[in-house]
């Protein structure tokens, strides 16, 4: 049989992430191609019930890494353990999550095992008997496909591919011996922290109006404030609003923030990075406000409005508060 | 503390983007380079951590002589040194190898980056030139303990509203997130005085490097083309007035 595909399973608190099921069903979409087997690679320690939840994903086998050693490893020591397993399997491609767990590990793995790594993918499929890959460029406003001709490890963009059907057929599971006396040991894990829930939680809005970089100024948010009351929502945002203070961490939608499904994202001066996307293309109507029309948001967009924010925003406000008023 | 700080050379404003005749480029007319922002974040952090326990700030970037407006940028902002390594490779093994050669060649406690650069969109480049050099490190950082003079305790985001505590022993190499402090202005007289400053520079013979094993490999990109929408936004014209209504009627059926 031809090399396998591997993918690294992504797990937390004893649960396996979403993306783990999605990296399944594009691994076993090349599988099928490649007539080869699809593998699970799960590493830490107490696995139990990680690899409980595993066992009917729809891998062939499930490849288990438990050792004491790993409870409080860093992600030198991460890499060092997925490369030495890696070595021994010498899987086609491993498919790892596009988060920021993945892209602590997969530079690092590609880097030990000396082949390329391929980040940000949006998609991967075999196209005239090469493995492809899709990638984006500039801030999304392109994509690029790459042909793989060369093992490599793949970090695939949460949300690229809908999560595997669970199999009937129970995964095999193989325990995988490490040499954990030798692993790196100048970084160690201490602690978990969980940021305690905020006084509004976005995810459980209907209307989000979420303002991006576009809003230009701290002092123009209040015209999105009085927007998302004026329509009954609440008032969400893009990392750069967060990170340069305008609201708080517990506002931000997307990768490194929340991921939000409500009836309406209303997107206020969103381009639509990427890592934003991810947190909010799932909503059910999807209204996009941007200058630029290049921008990525309109790829998700339903509704769009190629135009000035402050002219259009202060106009729905008034047009909300007036259909209120009617209503009362 | 010594700290290098690795600062991406970036196109500015792009407003002319357009895919190449091979199909498989892109082209654009900006000259101008810009500090990739997530690696500024990375220099905040840096010259805020020299306040605080000393040492030098030492700001690398690779690509030619144009990439040194970026680190006169960073000069003029605070730091002490800077360094270009002759290499303009968007690969980001070959990055990688050259940067890790570089940093061979410097002394320092720690390496900061940033995560990805807007161009690329890679985010391999730092925890890569860390592989390479057998470094810890940590990605996605918001902020930085120094223990004492070997030790740190980096905090990294990993999603979701949690976080990790991760020791490291230095040297070692921290990808930062962005947002760790805010941005700085830097005013025009000192972005001019800092132009004075000296500037390093290594080509990638001088760091024992030779083209040939650097050329890319394993891949080939079949095509550079705009992303594939799943459907096509429905864009809404007229005043804001016709819009507003437009939309509030869209929002109306919608919940």
């Amino acid at each position: 049989m031809a090399r396998e595909i591997l993918v690294l399973v992504e797990h937390a608190g004893g649960k396996v992430d979403s993306v783990t099921l999605q990296l399944l069903t594009a691994g076993r979409q090349i599988a099928t191609q490649l007539n080869t087997g699809l593998a699970a690679l799960v590493i830490g320690h107490q696995l139990d019930g990680v690899v409980n939840a595993l066992k009917d994903s729809g891998a062939d086998k499930i490849l288990r890494v438990d050792d004491p050693a790993l409870a409080s490893a860093a992600g030198e020591a991460q890499a060092h353990v997925i490369a030495q397993v890696a070595r021994q399997i010498q899987p086609r491609y491993l498919l790892i999550g596009y988060s920021l767990v993945g892209m602590e590990l997969a530079p690092a793995i590609a880097t030990l095992l000396g082949i390329n790594a391929f980040t940000n993918c949006v998609n991967v499929e075999m196209r005239e008997g090469a493995v492809t890959v899709t990638r984006p460029l500039f801030d999304g406003t392109q994509h690029a496909d790459i042909a793989l001709d060369e093992s490599a490890v793949i970090a695939l963009q949460k949300g690229s591919f809908a999560p595997l059907e669970p199999s009937t057929k129970e995964a095999a599971v193989e325990t995988v011996a490490i040499d954990s006396k030798n692993l790196p040991s100048r970084s160690k894990l201490l602690a978990i922290i969980e940021e305690p829930a905020g006084d509004v939680d976005i995810g459980k809005a209907e209307i989000i109006v979420s303002v991006g970089r576009g809003v230009g100024n701290e002092d123009k948010i209040p015209i999105l404030v009085e927007l998302a009351e004026a329509l009954g929502g609440v008032l969400a945002c893009s990392r750069p609003v967060v990170d340069v203070g305008w609201l708080p961490r517990e506002r931000q939608v997307g990768a490194s923030g929340k991921t939000v499904t409500p009836k309406v994202y209303l997107a206020c001066g969103i381009s639509g990075a990427i890592q934003h996307l991810t947190g909010m293309r799932d909503s059910h109507r999807i209204i996009a406000i941007n200058k630029d029309p290049n921008a990525p948001i309109f790829g998700v967009a339903h509704v769009g409005v190629v135009g000035d924010l402050f002219e259009i925003v202060p106009a729905l406000t008034k047009a909300a508060k007036e259909a209120k008023a009617e209503g009362d | 503390m010594n700290i290098v700080v690795c600062c991406k050379s970036v196109p500015g404003l792009v407003t002319d983007l357009k895919v190449g005749a091979d199909g498989k480029s892109l082209q654009y007319q900006s000259q101008l380079l810009a500090i990739n922002e997530c690696d500024e974040y990375a220099l905040e952090e840096a010259l805020v951590l020299k306040k605080a326990h000393g040492g030098q700030v030492t700001v690398i970037s690779m690509g030619g002589i144009k990439s040194q407006d970026v680190l006169y940028y960073a000069l003029a902002k605070g730091a002490d040194k800077a360094v270009r390594v002759d290499c303009d490779s968007h690969d980001p093994r070959i990055a990688s190898t050259a940067l890790a050669a570089a940093l061979k060649k410097l002394e320092f406690d720690l390496v900061l980056t940033g995560t990805q650069s807007r161009d690329t969109l890679g985010g391999q480049v730092g925890v890569a030139a860390a592989s390479l050099l057998g470094l810890p490190f940590a990605y996605a950082v918001v902020g930085i303990e120094v223990q004492d003079e070997k030790t740190i305790i980096a905090r990294k985001e990993l999603g979701g509203g949690r976080f990790a505590d991760v020791e490291l022993q230095l040297p070692g190499l921290l990808c930062v997130q962005t947002g760790i402090q805010p941005l700085t202005f830097v005013p025009p007289a000192r972005r001019i005085r800092a132009r004075q400053q000296p500037v390093r520079s290594f080509s990638l013979g001088e760091l024992g490097l030779q083209a040939e094993p650097l050329a890319p490999k394993g891949y080939r990109i079949l095509s550079v083309h705009p992303p594939e929408r799943s459907h096509q936004a429905e864009l809404l014209q007229g005043s804001a007035q016709e819009i507003a209504a437009a939309l509030l009627t869209k929002i109306r059926e919608s919940v």
